[in-house]
Order: structure tokens, then sequence, then C-alpha cells
């Protein structure tokens, strides 16, 4: 028992040795504690870019990982900025360039028009049986469009710093998160097959039309200040919600209702993890910012 | 045996517990014996990067965008925004520091700086961003694993994990081997059947086994960023390109009954990235690459023949009358998330020039 006793001081003192050997830097933190810095924020004189401002920003963003169509959304961003760190503001893009993807094409060209394809394939009717093939249509015209986003959003910005690029060119950048909900306006194949709807073989039924998704939103991104009054943005942003994209009756019927029911309706809408690439070029007034202590 | 072992500990504690004692400072005799010198304009920086950063007090501009808690003598450093602080030892938000410290260190240089001969001295006038870079590449190793991710590819992902390797020949330039294991870990999407079944169309479809690459990487730019206000951490982004092997193997999607590929196809590749790492320490830091790796793949015939499988040339002969393979190469770009460790070694390092 005694020898245990022992055993265990010496193992605890070897222990507080080690603990009380190890932290030297933190020794060095201590004279900054007690010393002149103490309480000093880790950033002086700092240009308060945001605090107090509006940006404004004209925008470009493009759709990544499309399946059945690329869109290019322009429009104006409009953020206030209440503090250094947060900010509200919101957006709205237009989809002003909505072009097919490769596999689009692919389909458009090498799919079959025929009775197995007729509910799934546009097409301009015809005979639609196994020997005579229904009148090929554009595949393109019945994948989904994304017609315009709008969003109100908090911008947090907790990163503050600055960057040198060649060690020429030093600039001032902040990293930010920015979080809220959209609106977005998009045009997908309209339903069919159901009571009182177009049978989904009937060529009108591939026609689009327009409807609203509510979704959250949320990006990140960076700003590159180029001086007190503009910056360089660059941001990636999600915007997760279910859509029809390629207009095809996948699900609806069979075990979890994974398999084609002869309809086109929302249970064929299929969850996406949208997202885009944002650049824009943000003004802010007023036009200097204020300087920190 | 049991004496033995207590010993050693007895040793061991007393060996290590004095060590504090060591780390500590030692307080000048008389209060304010032996300044740091404070106000020579090049003092020199310490020699191990890791040992913390003198106490030496700013003697002409040292405000502006200060990131640092120490800021450098002489010559304002790359931070400042032109405010011009107290000086040294001066009053610091109307309140003297050194009636509140008298033994800060400012205070006793403050007491023998002679102003006049220290403003007859050469500065050196450049200025940087960062004056001193947090970390040191050159000549160390990077050791980096991580794990890939596809970005771009919704019928079949090649995920896995990797690992580079890299020696800093410069502060900005590195070159280095990076493999990526793919084998087993290939997914194919449900997407991609919804496609098939949908259309009565199919997309040739390729597994990955690994690649490896002999890579170039070049760090153009670096910076810090305050977190909160309060912390700083520094990063740097950097982008890596070169070539080397890519080993592919088609999946049975057109012809699945008759088709079996067993043989992976040793392909060239190129790869490009960019990648952004944001170092804890000054040997440790988490890195985030996209990186494109390019190559002309081996994809699956979309023709099948039509002859029957008995004949010597049918559909169960891979170069019979309709080859399994596609005799044109395609143009395959897979972009990568990489999402990973950079570890530095060795671990530490000293500056060459002043701070």
């Amino acid at each position: 028992m005694k020898r245990r006793f022992v055993s265990a001081v010496l193992a605890a003192a070897a222990a507080a040795g080690v603990l009380a050997a190890a932290p030297r830097r933190a020794e060095a933190q201590e004279i900054q504690l007690t010393g002149p810095l103490k309480g000093a924020p880790a950033v002086r004189h700092q240009r308060l870019y945001r605090e107090g401002r509006f940006e404004l920003d004209p925008v470009f963003s493009f759709t990544l990982l499309d399946e059945y169509r690329r869109t290019i959304l322009v429009g104006p961003r409009l953020n206030y900025n209440i503090k250094d760190w947060i900010a509200i503001g919101g957006f709205f893009y237009y989809g002003a360039i909505s072009t097919t993807t490769d596999l689009s094409d692919q389909i458009n060209a090498k799919a079959p028009r025929d009775a197995l394809t007729a509910i799934n394939m546009n097409h301009a009717g015809g005979n639609c049986g196994t020997a005579q093939p229904c009148t090929a249509a554009s595949f393109a015209d019945q994948t989904a469009k994304m017609q315009w986003v709008g969003a109100l959003q908090a911008t947090f910005i907790p990163f503050r710093g600055k960057l040198a690029i060649f060690n020429k060119i030093f600039l001032d950048t902040d990293f930010y998160v920015a979080a809220g909900g959209a609106m977005v306006g998009i045009q997908e194949r309209s339903n069919c097959g159901g009571s009182g709807q177009k049978t989904c073989a009937d060529p009108a039924s591939f026609a689009l039309q327009s409807t609203n998704k509510i979704a959250p939103t949320f990006g990140v991104g960076f700003d590159f200040f180029g001086g007190n009054w503009w910056s360089l943005n660059v941001e990636y942003r999600a915007l997760p919600f279910s859509w029809n994209r390629s207009g095809f009756d996948s699900r609806g019927s069979g075990t979890n209702g994974n398999f084609p029911d002869g309809q086109v309706n929302g249970q064929d809408e299929t969850f996406k993890f949208n997202m885009m690439i944002s650049v824009g070029l943000g003004f802010f007034l007023p036009t200097k910012p204020a300087i920190s202590e | 045996m049991k004496q033995a072992r207590r010993w050693l500990l007895l040793a061991a504690a007393l060996m290590l517990v004095p060590q504090a004692a060591y780390a500590q400072k030692k307080k000048p005799k008389g209060g304010n014996a032996n300044p740091p010198p404070a106000a020579a304009p090049a003092a020199p920086a310490p020699a191990d990067a890791d040992a913390p950063a003198p106490a030496a007090p700013a003697t002409g501009a040292a405000g502006g965008d200060q990131t640092g808690a120490t800021p450098a003598p002489g010559a304002a450093g790359g931070d400042q925004t032109g405010a011009t602080p107290p000086a040294a030892g001066g009053d610091q938000g109307g309140m003297d520091v050194c009636q509140i410290t008298p033994d800060a260190p400012q205070c006793a240089a403050a007491k023998e700086i002679n102003f006049g001969e220290e403003a007859k001295k050469q500065v050196h006038a450049e200025v940087y961003a960062v004056q001193q870079q947090y970390v040191l590449r050159a000549q160390r190793f990077e050791i980096q694993p991580y794990f890939n991710f596809t970005l771009n590819d919704q019928f079949v992902s090649h995920n896995g994990p990797g690992l580079a390797l890299n020696y800093y020949i410069t502060q900005v330039l590195a070159i280095g081997v990076d493999g990526v294991w793919y084998g087993g870990l290939n997914g194919e999407s449900d997407f991609n059947f919804q496609n098939r079944r949908a259309a009565r169309i199919a997309v040739p479809l390729n597994n990955y086994q690994f690649s490896a690459d002999l890579n170039f990487t070049y760090v153009p730019m670096y910076g810090k960023f305050a977190g909160f206000g309060d912390f700083i951490f520094n990063y740097d982004v950097f982008i890596s390109g070169g070539g080397g092997i890519i080993r592919t193997q088609p999946v049975s999607v057109i012809d699945p009954d008759n088709r079996k590929f067993t043989d992976w196809n040793n392909l060239v590749n190129f790869d490009l990235g960019i990648g952004f790492r944001i170092f804890f320490t000054r040997w440790l830091a988490a890195v985030l690459e996209v990186r494109d790796l390019m190559f002309f793949d081996r994809l699956e015939n979309t023709n099948v023949s039509i002859l029957p499988p008995t004949d010597p040339n049918g559909p169960l002969n891979p170069n019979g009358q309709v080859p399994w393979l596609d005799p044109d190469t395609h143009f395959t770009n897979d972009v990568q998330l990489q999402l990973g460790l950079s570890i530095f070694l060795p671990t530490s390092f000293e500056y060459r020039l002043p701070k």
C-alpha cells in the first residue's frame, strides 16, 4: 500500500513536471497579457469597410453540376452592413442565359421516340408504335429552367484579413457566410396523367409551366477590396429544393414509389442541391470607410 | 525491479520540474537592468520561429492595420494603414502605460532612446504586406494526406483517399508526387439508372483504380485573417499541375450479359489544381483543393454485336466483330475536391532575415 502511494506520488510529480515544462509558449502569451498590449485588439486602426455602409453588387451567377440545363443569372445584390461583422440584405437574380448540357444533347440525338418512351421523351405525335416511331421533338424543350431567384438573407463576416499576390499586389479581404430564405421561379413540365389532365403521351403534355419554389439558401464567399469604395466578390451559393429537371415520369408506384406510374407530378421531383458560383463587383456607400481604434 | 521503477519516476520528476523555471524570463536585477534593445532599427527576430516574439516596442510609426502583437521597430510594417500610434512608453488612450506597469520593457527602453540618433539611422523603407511570413516552406517536406470527392461526374463517383508528398525547393515552388486510390470506392448513381429507364439510353461508365502524378506546386498568394476580430490565422493559395497515369476500367452497361471487363487501361493524365491552405501551426495546416484530372478515356463500345454468342467473332470476343472497347478515346475531366491535412517537416525552421 505504501509502495503504491509512493509510486503514485512520484508519478504525479513526474506528470506535473511534464505539464509545467510544456507550456513555454503560454508563458510568452502571459507577457502579452500583463504588458502594454493587455486587452488590445488583434487588429488596430483597421479599415472598417463594411460598418454602416451600403453595398450594391451587380452579380453574375453560374449554376454548377447541372444535369440537363445550365443557367447564367444576373442581377443586383444589396446589403446594409450594420456592423463590420454582420449585414442584412437580399438579391434578385434573373436567368439570362439557359443552355443545355452535353447529356441533354446526347439524349436528344440518340434516345428513341417510340411507344416505350412516349411519355418521357418529347415528340410531335405520329403513330408512336414499336414499328413506326413518333416524330421527334426537342428534348431541351421539356427540361426544367431556373428563371429567377430572389432572397432575403443575413451575412456574417467572421474573418477579416489581407492577401499578398506575387508579393506585389496587396489586398484587404474578408470571408463571409450568408444564409436566408429564397423564392425561386422555375419552369418545369406540367402535371399530366392524372384525372382531368392530359395523358403524358400527349405531345402537348411536354409543355413547361411556371411555378415557384421556396428554399433555404446559404453561401460562403470572399471579398477582395481594391479600394475604399469597391471590392471584387467571389461566392459559392447553395439553393437546395426538389424539382423535376428532366420531365420524366420516374416515380409514383411500386415499392417505396420508386417505379413509374404513368403520371408526371410532384412525386417525380427529386431533391437537388442546386449550386452556383457568383462573381460580383461591390460598390460601397458612403465611399470612405471608418477606421477602428 | 519495482525499486528501479520508482527511482526512474523520481529521476523523471526531478529532470522535468526545473524546466518550467528555465522557461521563465529572468527578472532583471535592480528592476531595469539590461533593457531589451528596443531602439535598434533591425532587431533580430528569434532564431526559432516557435519561440515567443520579443516584446520590442515601436519606435517609429507603428500604427495602421497591425495584426501582430509586436510592432516592428523602425520602418512601418506592411500591415499599417498610415495611422500613427503613440511612441513607446507614451500615452496610450489617455493613460500612461508606464504609470500602470513601470516594469514594462518599453518603459525602460523609452528612457534610454536617443531620438536624435535614431532619426539619423538608415531605414530600409521597402514595406511588405506581411513582413515576416508565418511559415517558411523552402527546403521543407510536405506530407499531405487527404480524401478525394468527385465533383463533376453524376453517373459514377470516384472518391478515395490520397497522399501527396512535396519538397519545397524555394519558398514558392515545390516538386512532388501525388496518388489517389479509387479501387472499391467507385459508386454508380441512381440518376444514371433513372435516365436509362426513362429514355432508353445508356451512358458508358468507367471505374478508376488509382492515379499517380508528378506535380509542381507554386504558391503565388499568402495572407492572414483575423477571426472574430480576436485571433489570427495564416493561409496561402497554391496552384499545382503535372502529369502521370490513371488506371480505368469500363463498367458493362451497354451489353452486360456478354461483356465482363477485367483488364485495367493505363492512361496518361494531366492534372491542374488550385488549393487553399489554412495554417494551425507552423507545420500543420488544413488543405482544400480543387483539381481537374484530364485524360483520354477508353469507354465501352455503344455498338453491340448481333452475331450469336457461339460465333468466335461474336459478342463474347472482346476483339470480335464489334470490340468491347470503343475504338475512339474520349477526353475526360475528373474534377475532384480534396480535403486533407498538410504536415511540414521539419516542424521548425529559422528565419534568415529579421522581422
